[in-house]
């Protein structure tokens, strides 16, 4: 597998596709808008502020596909010949969920095209509602399925997401987004609205069955910095139970097995801290303790 | 020794941090005060701003180490270590470290310890935003060549 964004010196480089095959290419994507469900009511009845919310998101999902090429660096202008952007109100869940599907006969795919819609059709209702509920949050924008093109067809399976993922996305102490909310609500739920941190928890009992992991307590794994983006994980726990050792490099192991994403961790550049201290593959690991990977230090 | 370790996003203030170091004593013959800035060019051209995350909890004892390590190795009077987190802009001020001894080598050679060590055992990690998008910057091999030449560990 390789980026094909990059050249043999890894410099980023515009595809030459002029010289492959023409082909239907489709793409779908999705996004989620989560409110207080007073804001979802008023959407619903058109009592917002700046008017029908709906209808504005979905003008500037179908404008921003059409111009994706300008924002995103590499991409192709392309001629789409469909683009759609659609809303589902979840009265359940308080959320909007939009989806998008871009299709062209061409020579590139339009997955950036769907992503690019359901972005700002976000950002767009977003900005319509901001004035009742600034505390909504855009959560799970995602490819849902692509076809056509060399790489050929992709649909993704139930949830792509490590297995052992997530008690919160909330930013660590010390790095500031500029302007960021509040660290007040931090709404990360499921699809089916139970909070991420059980349903991780559950993801990594399951295999085991509930034999181990009760009675011998759990770990606290955390992950920074560059490694908490990559992984799209900031804390979870673990079972004791779930160790094949009680060490450092047995936490990895159970990890990597839980989700193959987490098998970056074996990388030579990943540094480990049990409990606030630097630490090695053989540091011993017991119930309640803290392990943290990060990258190499960056600071001063 | 007083040791002194800070982490904040506020800004510092290097000649009020020295008058507070050598305040009530008269047996410091030198202070070493360095101060890292943040630039605006790096990896990348035209840094606009940097954010600084660190691992809270650990940052402060991994300082507080490095200084103890230092005093095992100079004699030092005064070691004051602040180290800045969150979004800075260029040309603002990331760490600060200040050494006082009674004698200037000592001064010197600590300082010049402190922050070669600090460089690779202390979890801070920089994110650039740039004018061609964010990063997170990695690791320079020459800082590990500064740290090793004192055969730290």
């Amino acid at each position: 597998m390789t980026l094909t964004h990059l050249n043999a010196r890894g410099e980023a480089h515009m595809v030459d596709v002029a010289d492959k095959a023409e082909s239907r290419r489709e793409a779908r994507a999705r996004g989620t808008v989560r409110m207080l469900p007073a804001t979802l009511a008023l959407l619903v009845e058109g009592g917002l502020p700046k008017g029908d919310v709906l209808a504005t998101a979905r003008i500037a999902g179908i404008q921003a596909a059409k111009r994706t090429h300008e924002l995103i660096p590499l991409c192709h202008a392309l001629a789409l010949s469909k683009v759609t952007v659609e809303f589902e109100i979840d009265v359940d869940d308080s959320c909007v969920h939009v989806e998008s599907s871009c299709r062209l006969n061409g020579r590139t795919g339009v997955e950036m095209e769907a992503l690019t819609a359901v972005s700002v059709a976000c950002l767009t209702l977003y900005d319509m509602c901001k004035a009742v509920d600034k505390g909504m949050t855009i959560d799970d924008v995602r490819l849902e399925a692509k076809s056509g093109g060399r790489s050929g067809d992709w649909r993704r399976e139930v949830d792509a997401r490590p297995a052992g993922m997530i008690a919160s996305h909330a930013p660590a102490e010390g790095e500031l987004n500029d302007g960021a909310e509040p660290a007040g609500r931090q709404t990360i739920a499921n699809a089916d609205g139970s909070p991420v941190g059980e349903d991780m928890s559950r993801a990594i009992d399951e295999p085991r069955g509930k034999a181990g992991g009760d009675c011998e307590g759990v770990i606290t794994v955390r992950f920074l910095a560059e490694l908490r983006e990559r992984l799209g994980c900031e804390t979870l726990t673990l079972p004791l139970g779930d160790l094949g050792t009680r060490d450092v490099a047995g936490v990895k192991r159970a990890l990597a097995a839980a989700d193959a994403r987490f098998e970056v961790l074996d990388g030579k550049r990943v540094l480990v801290a049990h409990n606030q201290v630097m630490a090695g593959e053989g540091t011993a690991v017991n119930a309640a303790d803290e392990i943290a990977f990060f990258p190499p230090v960056t600071g001063g | 020794m007083t040791i002194q370790i800070k982490i904040q996003p506020e800004p510092f203030d290097a000649g009020e941090r020295q008058r507070q170091l050598l305040r009530s004593r008269t047996d410091t013959g030198a202070v070493v005060s360095f101060t890292g800035l943040v630039r605006d060019f790096n990896e990348r051209p035209e840094v606009q701003a940097l954010s600084l995350e660190h691992f809270p909890g650990m940052t402060e004892t991994a300082l507080r180490q490095i200084a103890e390590e230092a005093r095992q190795r100079w004699a030092l009077q005064a070691v004051t270590i602040i180290h800045r987190i969150g979004r800075l802009a260029p040309g603002d001020g990331i760490v600060l470290v200040q050494v006082a001894s009674a004698h200037r080598r000592a001064a010197f050679e600590a300082c010049d310890f402190i922050m070669d060590i600090l460089k690779t055992r202390a979890p801070f990690w920089k994110k650039e935003h740039t004018s061609s998008g964010d990063y997170w910057v990695s690791e320079r091999q020459s800082d590990h060549e500064d740290a090793g030449r004192w055969e730290y560990r």
